[in-house]
């Protein structure tokens, strides 16, 4: 089978700080990778590369099967790649279908808003994936937290990427909203979609991930499938207390 | 309970502007047996058509989160190339064209100190309002450009249909900003930037062009509310409108534009544009002495704008 998305060798540095080195990654179709570790490790800066915010100083990208750069947002957007930011990158002032289609709003004649249409598809896209709002035209301001991750969420998917990278996406919520959140990524993944998911939260990680990458000092620590792994050794590669390991049959050759 | 009823709505803004207008209104009709009149009405709306053009530009800008301090040296400017061109026996309509062409330069200039060398726009605003109206002095030696009476003239004193041409133009860049504002995709991207200009980038807005976009028109506007001082004057003076950009912004933020942007409609600025002249023309009415005006226009800023942040809950902290 063919990853989605092939990492080799990226580098990335912020003057003298080398935020990542030589990282070699594969993600796969319906595949949920978590991408662990301590704060600084890189994680960010990788998925801030891989939706085309930054861009890589060395290495290349092998997208299902064809050599692609990702050089800015749109291009990022453009070849199936839909990022779900840690601080939801919604606009407080704008109502819920303006900030879902936000980039990409349906147009008629080219310079006009298609307004209706953009209202109707919100209203389906929330249905469809079940996520409860009391209007898409109440300003995102008045949402509580979980209804705001679903928005993002909600844009993501919109976007109709094939890798979805959701960057701490239960980090400001409750249990109950956590656990949409969850249902929300099985739901994807189903789809065939691969989700990269960035979290602090440990608990339940190997449940809901089928592969784990976990970043230190800029470097790709560790890489396992989750079915193999322990919490404890989570935690060991994530503190360095466990050497690096990149298992063989996780998938990376 | 009663605070998340109000925060969310916008149109209460709108409310309260009308009511304040209203009020206004009605104190003035009885003040003064003159004010209510068709007479007085078309003298209120040739007053404010000037300001209010300015007041366009400067609320697109202000939505998307900046702020142009330099709209009244750029309208100077305009109607001084104006003016010059025209004695030189340049056709007129060419010296308007080069004229709004001339404030667009302004404009770029502006938006390239902006958004490209990304210095706050007080300070940079600040700095083209002085050198804008510095250039003005400049180029004119300091001395007004007379051009007198001629066909340029209908700008800022003709009347057609009634109405003074001036108002005229001034309601229709309006109305055709309203339609820009709510229906383009452009006019929302501006307040999407307003609201966070992060997430727009973030989505691949070209969030710099649009951030350009909006002082290039901004001083355009102002180009062409100088053309009609200009023409009102029949004459172009280094000094026109000096100081007027502070009431320009009084009148914006009285319209529910919030300094921070994302917030605030046209429609909202014209009612503040309306009120601020509403209450000039009373008080000369009234016979209030001019330096008193000040003082009011002062004290019903800070009012409408207090009663406004304390309604969305929030204000300056």
């Amino acid at each position: 089978m063919q990853p989605i998305i092939s990492m080799r060798n990226v580098s990335k540095a912020f003057g003298h700080v080398q935020a990542l080195v030589d990282i070699d990654l594969d993600i796969y179709h319906g595949e949920v990778l978590g991408l662990l570790g301590d704060n600084g490790a890189g994680k960010s800066t990788l998925i801030k590369i891989l939706s085309g915010v930054y861009s890589a100083d060395e290495g290349e990208f092998i997208y299902e099967g064809k050599p692609a750069k990702i050089e800015n947002p749109n291009g990022a957007q453009a070849l199936g790649i839909a990022t779900v930011y840690q601080d939801l990158s919604l606009v407080d002032t704008r109502p819920v279908a303006h900030n879902i289609f936000l980039g990409r709003e349906p147009r008629k004649w080219g310079l006009i808003l298609d307004r209706r249409r953009m209202e109707h598809d919100a209203k389906d896209l929330l249905e469809q994936l079940n996520i409860n709002l009391p209007s898409v035209t109440v300003d995102v301001e008045v949402l509580s937290g979980g209804q705001r991750q679903a928005v993002a969420v909600s844009r993501a998917i919109a976007q109709g990427g094939d890798l979805l990278l959701l960057d701490e996406p239960t980090a400001a919520l409750g249990v109950e909203q956590t656990e949409q959140v969850h249902q929300l990524m099985e739901d994807m993944k189903a789809r065939g979609t691969a989700i990269i998911l960035i979290t602090h939260d440990l608990s339940g990680i190997l449940d809901i991930t089928d592969k784990i990458a976990v970043l230190r000092q800029g470097r790709l620590w560790a890489y396992a499938k989750s079915s193999s792994t322990t919490q404890n050794q989570i935690i060991g590669w994530i503190t360095g207390a466990l050497p690096s390991q990149i298992q063989e049959e996780s998938g990376l050759t | 309970m009663i605070k998340s009823f109000f925060r969310k709505q916008d149109n209460w803004t709108i409310i309260g502007l009308l009511v304040t207008l209203f009020v206004m209104v009605v104190l003035f009709s009885v003040l003064s047996p003159y004010f209510l009149s068709t007479r007085n009405a078309l003298n209120i709306g040739q007053a404010i058509s000037i300001r209010g053009l300015m007041a366009i530009g400067l609320t697109i800008v202000m939505i998307s989160g900046g702020l142009d301090l330099s709209i009244a040296a750029a309208a100077a400017v305009s109607g001084m190339i104006a003016a010059s061109l025209i004695n030189a026996e340049v056709h007129g309509t060419t010296a308007g064209l080069a004229a709004l062409l001339g404030a667009a330069v302004l404009g770029s200039i502006n938006s390239f100190v902006i958004v490209k060398l990304r210095i706050n726009p007080i300070i940079a605003t600040l700095g083209t309002l002085l050198l804008f109206r510095g250039l003005a002095f400049v180029v004119s030696g300091g001395d007004n450009v007379v051009i007198g009476v001629n066909t340029w003239s209908i700008l800022g004193r003709g009347f057609y249909m009634g109405l003074p041409v001036s108002l005229i133009v001034y309601l229709v860049v309006l109305v055709l900003g309203m339609i820009f504002m709510r229906f383009t995709i452009l006019g929302n991207y501006v307040y999407a930037i307003g609201g966070n200009t992060v997430a727009c980038r973030n989505v691949g807005i070209h969030v710099d062009r649009v951030r350009s976009g909006t002082y290039i028109f901004s001083a355009m506007i102002a180009g062409l509310a100088g053309l009609a001082i200009m023409s009102q004057a029949g004459t172009a003076m280094p000094s026109a409108m000096n100081g007027a950009e502070l009431d320009i912004i009084a009148a914006v933020l009285l319209g529910g534009i919030a300094l921070t942007g994302g917030r605030g409609t046209l429609f909202g600025t014209f009612l503040g544009t309306l009120i601020i002249g509403v209450i000039n023309n009373g008080l000369i009415l009234t016979g209030v002495p001019v330096y008193w005006q000040m003082v009011v226009r002062g004290l019903i800023l800070i009012a409408a704008v207090a009663l406004d942040s304390f309604r969305r809950g929030g204000g300056y902290r």
